[in-house]
C-alpha cells in the first residue's frame, strides 16, 4: 500500500493532492454505506459483549445495580458447580457425536443428488423441502411427538412386536436423539456439499477413468481432497452451531430428564432468564466462547494436514 | 480536480441519502404507535392519557380482558390502553428486563410467588390508599399486607386442591376421596385403589416438586421450607424421610407410575396430560386451572382438598394481583382503573371467571346463575379448602435456582440415581447457603 502510493505520487505529483481528498471522501463514503449496519453492530452487538465481559465479574440480578465481585463466577463455575460439568459434558458428547454424523450423512445425501439422472431438480427440492420449513421449534416440537412414549416411533415398532420406550423420557436415549434430529437437520450443509461436489472438474475423473480407477479410488482420490476445503467450512460451522445448540434441548426435553439433555446454552439460559442470575451467566458465556475459540484454532491448524486446496499446486500445506 | 471531488462528495451525499431513507421509513414504521401515544397525552387534551398495561394467561383470558380496557375506554373517553398479553414464561422472563430497564408497564398482573421480590426491588407502587370496603374483604386485604402496606389488588380467590377421575373410580366401585382426607388416609387410598385398577393405571402420580412436599411438610406442624422472605430455611429431615420413602415404596409396588411415563406427562395436553389420558386417576389441580382439566374429559372430574395433617392442609387465598409500576407517570389513572376492574358489574360480565372466582361478593353473584360445570368445579375447590387451609407458601427471593435444583436432584431418585438421603444433603446445604445469603442482604 505505502509503496503503490510513493510511486503514483512519484509518477504524478501534481495529481497527488485531488487524489488523497477523493480517497478521503470514498473512504467516508463508504462508513457512511455501510452505517447502519455498522451503527448496529457497535451499538447492538459490540457494546453488549463487552457489556456482558465487565458483567461477568459482578454479581447481577437485573433488578438490582450489578456488584463487582472479581473472578467469584469464574472461581465458582470451575470449582464448585456440577451443573457445569454436567451441561458441559453433555454438550461435548453432543458435540463428538452429531457433527461427524451430520457431515457423513449430509455428504452421502448431496452424493445421490449429484447424480445427473432426470428429474433430479425435482429430487433436490423434494429432500431439502424440510430444511425450508426449519423453522426449528414446529420441527421440534414434531420430533417431541414422534419420540413420545405413545409417538410414531412406537407405534412402528408395535407392529414389529417391538415394545418402545420412552425415547425423550428415558435418560440413556434423549440425548441421541437429539442428536438424531441434529443429523436429520442435514439442508443446508448438503446444499454446500452439493455445490462443491458440482466444483470438481470433470476431467479429473475422465482422466482417472483412462486410468482405469474405479468408483470407490475415483471417491477417495479425487472427491475427497477436492471437497476437504467444504468439508473444513462444513466441520467447522457445524461444531461452533452445535456448542450452542438450544432449541431441541428446550423444546423437546426442556434439558432433562434428570439433565441427560441439559446442554451448555440451555443451562446459560435457565441461569440468566430464569434465576436472574447474569453475571454468572455472563462468565459462563466467556467460557463458552474461549471453549468455541480454542476447538477452532486446533481445527485450523489440524486442517493443514488434510485440507487440499487447488491453488496450493497440488500439494497440501 | 473538481470531478474528483465531485465524485467523492456526490457519494458521500447519496450514502447519506440511503441512510436516511433507510433509518425514516424503518424509524417512520416503528413509531407510529408511540407518536400516537405523546400525542395524545400531551396536546390533543389535557387528561387523556395512555395506560400500559400486561398480563399473562390463556386465549380466554386475552379476550376478555382486551373487552374489559374497551369498556373502560368507552367509559372514561379520556384514557386508551396499550396492553400486552403472553403465556406465563414469557411474562415472568421480560418482566425482569423491564425492570432492570426502569420501564415495567404502567398496570402489571402480579402472582404471589413472585410479588415479595418486586416489592424487596422497589419495584411496585404503594396501594394502600385505594378504597376498597365493600369491594375485599377486609382480612383479605390484611392477610395480602406486605410491612403494613398494599401492593396488589386482589382479582379472585384461587385454592389448591386434588382432581380425580369419578366415572372411572365410581365403574371400579373404588371408594372416592372425601374432604379433609389425612395424608395417611391419602396414601392408604392409593394402596387401596390400587388393588382394584387395571395394569397400565395408577391411582396418584409421583411428585419430584417442592410445592408439594412442602403442603406435606407444613401440614405436619413443622415450618415452610422457606420463610421469613428466605432468611429462614427448614428442610425437616424426618418428615422429607418418610415422605418420600412411602413414594418410593409406591413406586416398587406400580401404585405411582414409573419415572420414564412421569418424566413424559405434560399437564393440560390432550394425549400427555396424566389424567386427561387416563393413566393416572388423579392429580392437583387449583381453582384457576380445573376448568382446563375439565374441558379435556368433560363431565369425569371430581375434585377434594389437599390431603390434611394436624396443622390443617392446602391453601385457598388470593394469589393473583393487578399492581401499579412505582416508575409509572399515570399513578392516579392507574389505580383508578384498578378499582374499577374489580368493582365494574359489566367489566365483571366480559371477565367472567377468566382469572378464577372474582374477589369481589357482588360480581360474583352476578354470575353464579350462567356458571358453567367447569366454573363449578373452581368454586367447589375453594369452598371445600377454606376451612383447613394454611397460608400459600411462594418461593422465596433468591430460591429460583433451588426450586428447579430440587425437582431435578428428586428426578434422579426416580430413576433411582441417587438415595433420597443424597438428594435431601445436597438440597439442605444449598438451601442453608441461599438463606445465609438472603440474610446477609
Amino acid at each position: 500500500m505505502k509503496t503503490e502510493r510513493a510511486i503514483s505520487s512519484m509518477q504524478t505529483e501534481k495529481r497527488t493532492k485531488p487524489k488523497r481528498k477523493l480517497k478521503g471522501s470514498l473512504h467516508l463514503a463508504g462508513y457512511v454505506f455501510i452505517s447502519p449496519w455498522l451503527i448496529g453492530f457497535l451499538l447492538l452487538t459490540l457494546w453488549p459483549i463487552a457489556q456482558s465481559f465487565y458483567l461477568s465479574f459482578t454479581d447481577y440480578s437485573l433488578l438490582e445495580e450489578p456488584v463487582w465481585t472479581g473472578a467469584d463466577n469464574y472461581t465458582k463455575i470451575f470449582t464448585n458447580d456440577t451443573t457445569f460439568t454436567k451441561s458441559l459434558s453433555v454438550t461435548f458428547m453432543f458435540v463428538l457425536f452429531s457433527v461427524p454424523l451430520k457431515l457423513f450423512f449430509s455428504l452421502m445425501v448431496a452424493l445421490a443428488l449429484n447424480k445427473s439422472i432426470r428429474g433430479m431438480n425435482l429430487y433436490r427440492t423434494a429432500i431439502y423441502f424440510p430444511s425450508l420449513i426449519g423453522g426449528s421449534i414446529a420441527v421440534a416440537a414434531l420430533w417431541r411427538n414422534m419420540f413420545g412414549i405413545d409417538g410414531y416411533i412406537n407405534q412402528v415398532l408395535a407392529w414389529f412386536g417391538v415394545e418402545g420406550i420412552g425415547w425423550i423420557s428415558n435418560p440413556d436415549t434423549s440425548l441421541g436423539t437429539l442428536i438424531l434430529l441434529n443429523t436429520w437437520q442435514f439442508g443446508s450443509t448438503m446444499v454446500i456439499f452439493l455445490a462443491g461436489l458440482k466444483q470438481v472438474p470433470q476431467e479429473l475423473y475422465e482422466s482417472a477413468s483412462v486410468d482405469g480407477a474405479g468408483k470407490v479410488r475415483k471417491f477417495i482420490s479425487i472427491t475427497l481432497p477436492m471437497l476437504s476445503p467444504v468439508m473444513f467450512f462444513n466441520l467447522v460451522l457445524g461444531m461452533i452451531g452445535s456448542f450452542q445448540t438450544f432449541t431441541s434441548a428446550f423444546i423437546i426435553t426442556k434439558g432433562g430428564p434428570i439433565n441427560s439433555t441439559y446442554m451448555y446454552a440451555m443451562f446459560l439460559y435457565e441461569k440468566a432468564f430464569k434465576h436472574y442470575q447474569m453475571g454468572y451467566a455472563s462468565a459462563l458465556a466467556w467460557i463458552l466462547l474461549t471453549i468455541v475459540a480454542i476447538l477452532t484454532i486446533i481445527n485450523f491448524m489440524a486442517s493443514k494436514y488434510w485440507v487440499f486446496y487447488e491453488s496450493d499446486g497440488g500439494k497440501t500445506k | 480536480m473538481i470531478k474528483g471531488w465531485s465524485k467523492g462528495a456526490s457519494l458521500v451525499m447519496l450514502a447519506l441519502i440511503l441512510v436516511m431513507t433507510a433509518c425514516s421509513n424503518g424509524g417512520g414504521g416503528n413509531n407510529k404507535p408511540a407518536s400516537v401515544g405523546t400525542d395524545n397525552q400531551g396536546s390533543d387534551s389535557s387528561t387523556a392519557t395512555t395506560l400500559s398495561i400486561m398480563w399473562w394467561g390463556p386465549d380466554a383470558r386475552h379476550e376478555a380482558t382486551k373487552q374489559a380496557l374497551d369498556i373502560y375506554s368507552k367509559q372514561n373517553t379520556n384514557v386508551t390502553f396499550k396492553p400486552e398479553f403472553m403465556a406465563w414464561d414469557a411474562f415472568w422472563q421480560k418482566l425482569p428486563t423491564l425492570a432492570a430497564s426502569k420501564s415495567i408497564t404502567d398496570v402489571l398482573q402480579m402472582d404471589a410467588a413472585y410479588i415479595q421480590e418486586y416489592v424487596s426491588r422497589g419495584q411496585l407502587e404503594d396501594l394502600t390508599d385505594i378504597d376498597l370496603s365493600g369491594i375485599v374483604d377486609p382480612t383479605v386485604i390484611s392477610n395480602l399486607q406486605i410491612d403494613g402496606k398494599l401492593y396488589g389488588i386482589p382479582l379472585s380467590q384461587n385454592a389448591q386442591g386434588i382432581a380425580f377421575n369419578k366415572t372411572e373410580l365410581e365403574k371400579l366401585s373404588i371408594p372416592l376421596p372425601h374432604k379433609d382426607w389425612t395424608y395417611e388416609e391419602y396414601f392408604q387410598w392409593a394402596r387401596d385403589a390400587k388393588a382394584k385398577l387395571p395394569e397400565g393405571k395408577y391411582p396418584i402420580g409421583d411428585t419430584t416438586t417442592w410445592d408439594f412436599y412442602n403442603a406435606y411438610q407444613t401440614a405436619m406442624g413443622k415450618p415452610s421450607i422457606m420463610s421469613d422472605g428466605g432468611k429462614i430455611f427448614t428442610l425437616d429431615k424426618e418428615s422429607f424421610m418418610a415422605f418420600y420413602q412411602t413414594y418410593e415404596e409406591f413406586r416398587k409396588a406400580k401404585i405411582v407410575p414409573p419415572a420414564e411415563k412421569a418424566a413424559a406427562f405434560l399437564e393440560n395436553d390432550p394425549q400427555a396430560d396424566p389424567m386427561a389420558s387416563g393413566v393416572v386417576m388423579t392429580r392437583g389441580a387449583t381453582t384457576g386451572s380445573v376448568s382446563a382439566l375439565e374441558q379435556l374429559m368433560p363431565g369425569n372430574v371430581g375434585v377434594v382438598n389437599m390431603p390434611v395433617g394436624p396443622a390443617g392442609g392446602g391453601w385457598a387465598q388470593s394469589t393473583i394481583f393487578l399492581s401499579v409500576s412505582a416508575n409509572s407517570k399515570n399513578k392516579a389513572e392507574a389505580k383508578k382503573f384498578l378499582r374499577w376492574f374489580i368493582t365494574d358489574k359489566e367489566a365483571g360480565k366480559a371477565l367472567g371467571l377468566t382469572r378464577g372466582i372474582p374477589i369481589n361478593p357482588d360480581i360474583y353473584k352476578e354470575l353464579e346463575p350462567t356458571l358453567e360445570n367447569k366454573d363449578k368445579l373452581g368454586k367447589e375447590i375453594y369452598d371445600l379448602s377454606l376451612d383447613k387451609a394454611l397460608p400459600f407458601f411462594p418461593t422465596a427471593a433468591g430460591f429460583a435456582e433451588w426450586v428447579d435444583t430440587y425437582k431435578k436432584e428428586m428426578e434422579a431418585v426416580t430413576f433411582g440415581q441417587q438415595s433420597i438421603e443424597e438428594a435431601y444433603n445436597k438440597l439442605d446445604k444449598m438451601g442453608k447457603e441461599l438463606a445465609a445469603k438472603v440474610g446477609s442482604k
